[in-house]
C-alpha cells in the first residue's frame, strides 16, 4: 500500500475527549480518496496529522515506504513531502502567482523552476496570469493556483481540506470535474475532505465515511453514499 | 515513554529557547525586588517605615484616586459625546482630543507652572495691566491638586480613545433599543452605555493609574513625596540601595493590588469588542444650543489639555531658540533618536520571536509567557531602575573577577554603558511592542505559515520568507509606538543614562529643575511634535481601515 495510516490517536490539548481514537486507513498509489463526514467529525484533524501540523499521540503513518510518523519518530511537515490545499487557499499575498508556484521548488535551479512553473500554469489553464497578485484573482482562479502551488514540488501525497467551500455552486461543479481530470492526469495520490456528498461522488475513487473520528464505511462512492446520506439525514 | 521525550524535544526549538531567555531577563529584576522584601532591613529602612512611608502611601493614593476619577469623567464623557452625537467640529475633535497624549505630564507641568507662577504671563498681565496682585497660595500648582490636574488633563486620552473605540464597535441596536424603550439620551448613558463599556473604562483607567505610578517628573518638580521620588532619593541621597529596593517592593504591592482590583471590577464581561459588527452606531444630530455646548466643552478640554500648553511652549521655544539650539542640542537629538531606535528595534525583534513561539505552540507555558511579556508595563520605572542597577552592579562585580583571573585588560563596565539603559527600556516597553506584533500575528493567522511548511520550509525559513514580509505593517506600528514611548521616557533614562549621555527628555527635565523652564521648551516641543505627528497619522490610518 502506498499510504498506510495505522491506529492513530489524537486529542487536542484543551479538550477532554479524543478526536481520533483508533484511525486506520490504507491508500493505493494514484487513488483519490474522499473523507466524508459531518462538521466536527475530525476530518481536518486527520489531514493535519498527515501533513505534520499536529502530532498524534500514538499510531504510525507511512507514505511510499517512508515512515513519517511513529511514536518515537516525528518527521516535521517540511520533510514529509505531503502537499496541502487549504480551505482558504493560503496563497501568499505578497507574492505573484509565479512566485507562489515557484515557492516550494527549492531544490531546482532557475531554469527548472521556470519550466515547472509554466507546466503548472498550463495544467490549470492560467498561463496569462503569472504576474497577478492573489487579490487580483477570482475565487476559482485562486483555488487553481493553490492547487498548482501544492502540485509543483511533486508531493507523494496531496491533501485537500474542503477545497470548494468558498466557491459558488456553479463554479464548484465545474472545478471539481476539472480537478479530477488534473489529478488523474498527474497520477498523484490524493485525499479530499468534504461534507458534501455530491463532491464525494464526483471526485472519489473511494469514499471513507466517518462519524466522530471513527470510520463507519469505506467503499466505492455509490456503495457508501446511500448509507452516509441516511446517517447524515438522521443526525440533522 | 519514548513519545513523551520526543514531544519535549520538538517543543524546545530555537523559538522556545530564545523566548525563555527573554522572559528570564524580564523576570529576574522582578524576582530580585520580591526577594528583597524578605531580607533583613537596616536602620534606614526602620526610619523610613516609621516616619516616611505613610506619607508616600498617602500621597500616591491621593494622586492615583483623584486622577482616576477625573480622567474617567473627562474621557468617558468625551467618548460618549463624540460617538453618539453630531455637533460642530466633531470630526476634528475626534482626533484632536487624543493629542494631549503627545504631551508627557512632566512637560505639561513645566508649561503650566511657567504659565501661572509669579513671572508667568497670567500674573504679569494681571499686575501690569490691571494692577492686581494675587495671593500666591491660590496661584500655585505645585501641590497635590496641581499634580492631579496635570495628570488628569494629559492622561484622560487613554480613557477617551479606548472607550471610544469600544463604543464605535458596538452595534447600534443596543442604543436604539434603549431609545425605543423610551429612555432619554441621558438615561441611556447611565443605564446602557456605562454598564456595557465597564470593562473598557476600567481597563483604560488602570492604564492611567499605572502612568501616575510610573511618574517621577511631575512629583519631583512639584516637590511631592511619592514612591517614585522616594525610591530615587533613598538611592541617590542616602546611597541606600537596599532600602530603595524595599520601597520598590512596597510599590509593587500597590501595583499588584491595582491589577487585582482591575480584574475584580471589570466584571465577568471580557474587554472584547464585538467583532460581528452589524451596523455601527449612527450619531444623533444635535441642533442649536445643545450642539454648541458640546462643541464648547470639547474645545475647552482641547484648549486646556493641548492648545494652551503647546502655544506656551512654542512661544518659549522661539524665545530661547538661539541660545538653546547649538551643536550640543543637535547631538542631543541624535542621541535621543539613536537610543530610541536601538531600543525599538530590539523590542520588536524580541516581540516577533516570543510572538511566533506563543502562536505556534499553544500551551500553558506559552500563555504564561505572553502574560509575563506584558507584565513589564505595569511596573513603575523607579522600580525597574533600582532593580536593574542592582543587577548590573553585581554583574560588574562578577565580570571584574573574571577579567582579573583571565588577566584581560580592556575591562568592560556594564554599569556605565548604554546596555543598562536599553535593558531597562526592553523590560518596560516590551509589552507595547508585543501587543502590536501579537495583533499582527493574530490578524495574519497560522495558515500561511502552515502552507509554507507543507511546501518544505522550516519555521525559521518560513519566518523570513513569509511571516516577516506579511507582518510589515504590524512591525512598523510596533516600532513607532515603542519609539515614541522611549523618546518621552523620563525616570529610567534619568537614572540609568551614562554620565556623558542625555536625551531630549532628560535635558528638558534638567533645564526645568534648574529654574530655566523657558530653555526646556525647545526639547519639549520636539518631543510633542514627533508624538503628535504619529498620533495624527495613526488616527488617519485607523479611520481608513474598512470596518
Ligand atoms: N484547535 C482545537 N482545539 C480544540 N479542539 C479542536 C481544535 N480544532 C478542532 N477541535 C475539535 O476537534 C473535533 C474535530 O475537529 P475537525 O476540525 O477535525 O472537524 P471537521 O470534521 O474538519 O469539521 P468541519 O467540517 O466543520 O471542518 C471537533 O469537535 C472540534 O471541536
Ligand atoms: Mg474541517
Amino acid at each position: 500500500m502506498f499510504v498506510q495510516i495505522k491506529n492513530l490517536q489524537y486529542q487536542y490539548k484543551n479538550s477532554t475527549e479524543p478526536v481520533l481514537k483508533d484511525f486506520s486507513l490504507s491508500i493505493e498509489q494514484g487513488e483519490i480518496i474522499t473523507i466524508l463526514g459531518e462538521s466536527g467529525s475530525g476530518k481536518s484533524t486527520i489531514l493535519r496529522l498527515l501533513s505534520g501540523l499536529e502530532t498524534p499521540k500514538s499510531g504510525s503513518i507511512t507514505i511510499n515506504n517512508h515512515l513519517i510518523f511513529s511514536g518515537h519518530h516525528v518527521m516535521p511537515p517540511e520533510k514529509r513531502n505531503v502537499g496541502m490545499v487549504f480551505q482558504d487557499y493560503a496563497l501568499f499575498p505578497h507574492m505573484t502567482v509565479e512566485k507562489n508556484i515557484k515557492y516550494g521548488l527549492k531544490k531546482m535551479n532557475r531554469r527548472e523552476k521556470q519550466k515547472r512553473m509554466e507546466e503548472m500554469l498550463e495544467l490549470i489553464n492560467m498561463t496569462n496570469y503569472k504576474n497577478r497578485y492573489p487579490y487580483e484573482l477570482s475565487g476559482g482562479q485562486q483555488q487553481r493556483v493553490a492547487l498548482a502551488r501544492a502540485l509543483a514540488p511533486a508531493p507523494s501525497l496531496l491533501i485537500f481540506d474542503e477545497p470548494f467551500s468558498n466557491l459558488d455552486a456553479n463554479l464548484q461543479i465545474k472545478i471539481r470535474d476539472e480537478l479530477r481530470g488534473i489529478l488523474k492526469k498527474t497520477g498523484i495520490t490524493s485525499i479530499f475532505v468534504t461534507h458534501d456528498q455530491a463532491d464525494a461522488q464526483a471526485i472519489a475513487d473511494r469514499v471513507v465515511f466517518i462519524e466522530k473520528g471513527v470510520i463507519k464505511q469505506v467503499g466505492k462512492p455509490e456503495e457508501v453514499l446511500g448509507c452516509a446520506s441516511l446517517v447524515m439525514w438522521a443526525n440533522s | 515513554m519514548r513519545h513523551g521525550v520526543r514531544t519535549i524535544k520538538s517543543k524546545f526549538n530555537i523559538w522556545a529557547i530564545l523566548s525563555l531567555i527573554f522572559i528570564a531577563i524580564i523576570l529576574i529584576p522582578n524576582g530580585l525586588i520580591a526577594v528583597n522584601v524578605f531580607t533583613e532591613s537596616n536602620e534606614n529602612w526602620q526610619h523610613i517605615k516609621e516616619y516616611l512611608l505613610k506619607e508616600y502611601i498617602t500621597n500616591t493614593v491621593i494622586l492615583i484616586s483623584f486622577t482616576a476619577l477625573f480622567s474617567m469623567m473627562i474621557g468617558v464623557s468625551l467618548a460618549w459625546f463624540v460617538t453618539m452625537f453630531e455637533f460642530p467640529f466633531r470630526r476634528f475633535f475626534k482626533w484632536a482630543l487624543i493629542l494631549p497624549l503627545a504631551i508627557p505630564p512632566y512637560i505639561g507641568a513645566y508649561a503650566y507652572h511657567g504659565l501661572i507662577n509669579y513671572t508667568g504671563i497670567i500674573q504679569s498681565k494681571l499686575r501690569n495691566d490691571f494692577d492686581v496682585t494675587v495671593n500666591q497660595d491660590y496661584f500655585s500648582i505645585m501641590n497635590n491638586q496641581g499634580a492631579i490636574f496635570i495628570f488628569s488633563i494629559f492622561l484622560f486620552p487613554y480613557v477617551y480613545t479606548i472607550t471610544k473605540a469600544f463604543l464605535q464597535n458596538q452595534s447600534s441596536s443596543i442604543i436604539e433599543n434603549a431609545r425605543l424603550l423610551g429612555s432619554s439620551s441621558f438615561e441611556t448613558f447611565f443605564r446602557v452605555i456605562l454598564p456595557i463599556s465597564r470593562a473598557a473604562i476600567v481597563g483604560s483607567v488602570t492604564l492611567v493609574v499605572l502612568e501616575v505610578l510610573n511618574d517621577y517628573g511631575v512629583a519631583n518638580y512639584f516637590g511631592i513625596q511619592t514612591f517614585s521620588t522616594a525610591i530615587f532619593r533613598t538611592w541617590y541621597g542616602m546611597k541606600d540601595l537596599d532600602s530603595a529596593l524595599k520601597l520598590a517592593g512596597a510599590l509593587m504591592f500597590l501595583v499588584i493590588f491595582i491589577l487585582v482590583l482591575e480584574k475584580v471590577s471589570r466584571g465577568r464581561r471580557r474587554f472584547s469588542f464585538s467583532t460581528t459588527k452589524v451596523r455601527p452606531i449612527q450619531p444623533k444630530k444635535l441642533k442649536g444650543v445643545k450642539a454648541w455646548l458640546l462643541a464648547g466643552y470639547c474645545f475647552t478640554v482641547f484648549g486646556v489639555a493641548f492648545l494652551i500648553p503647546f502655544t506656551q511652549l512654542l512661544y518659549w521655544a522661539f524665545l530661547t531658540f538661539e541660545s538653546v539650539f547649538s551643536s550640543e542640542f543637535i547631538q542631543l537629538i541624535y542621541q535621543s533618536v539613536f537610543i530610541a531606535s536601538i531600543a525599538s528595534i530590539l523590542i520588536v525583534i524580541i516581540a516577533l520571536i516570543i510572538g511566533n513561539y506563543t502562536r505556534l505552540h499553544k500551551s500553558l507555558l506559552t500563555s504564561l509567557i505572553s502574560r509575563v511579556t506584558t507584565l513589564g508595563y505595569s511596573i513603575p520605572g523607579a522600580a525597574i531602575a533600582i532593580s536593574i542597577i542592582t543587577i548590573f552592579v553585581a554583574l560588574d562585580g562578577y565580570l571584574a573577577d573574571l577579567y582579573r583571573t583571565l588577566q584581560i585588560e580592556p575591562v568592560i563596565i556594564l554599569r556605565t554603558s548604554l546596555v543598562m539603559l536599553v535593558s531597562a527600556y526592553i523590560i518596560r516597553f516590551l509589552a507595547i511592542g508585543y501587543n502590536a506584533v501579537d495583533a499582527g500575528y493574530e490578524k495574519m493567522g497560522n495558515t500561511f505559515t502552515e502552507a509554507s511548511r507543507t511546501l518544505g520550509f522550516s519555521t525559521v525559513k518560513t519566518f523570513f520568507k513569509v511571516d516577516l514580509p506579511m507582518m510589515k505593517p504590524a512591525i512598523f506600528g510596533g516600532f513607532i509606538l515603542v519609539f515614541i514611548d522611549v523618546l518621552k521616557e523620563l525616570p529610567l533614562t534619568l537614572f540609568l543614562q551614562p554620565f556623558n549621555f542625555a536625551t531630549l527628555a532628560t535635558q528638558a527635565y534638567k533645564y526645568a529643575n534648574d529654574e530655566r523652564v523657558h530653555e526646556a521648551a525647545l526639547a519639549s516641543i520636539l518631543i510633542i511634535i514627533v508624538s503628535g505627528i504619529f498620533i495624527f497619522v495613526s488616527h488617519k490610518l485607523l479611520e481608513k481601515e474598512p470596518a
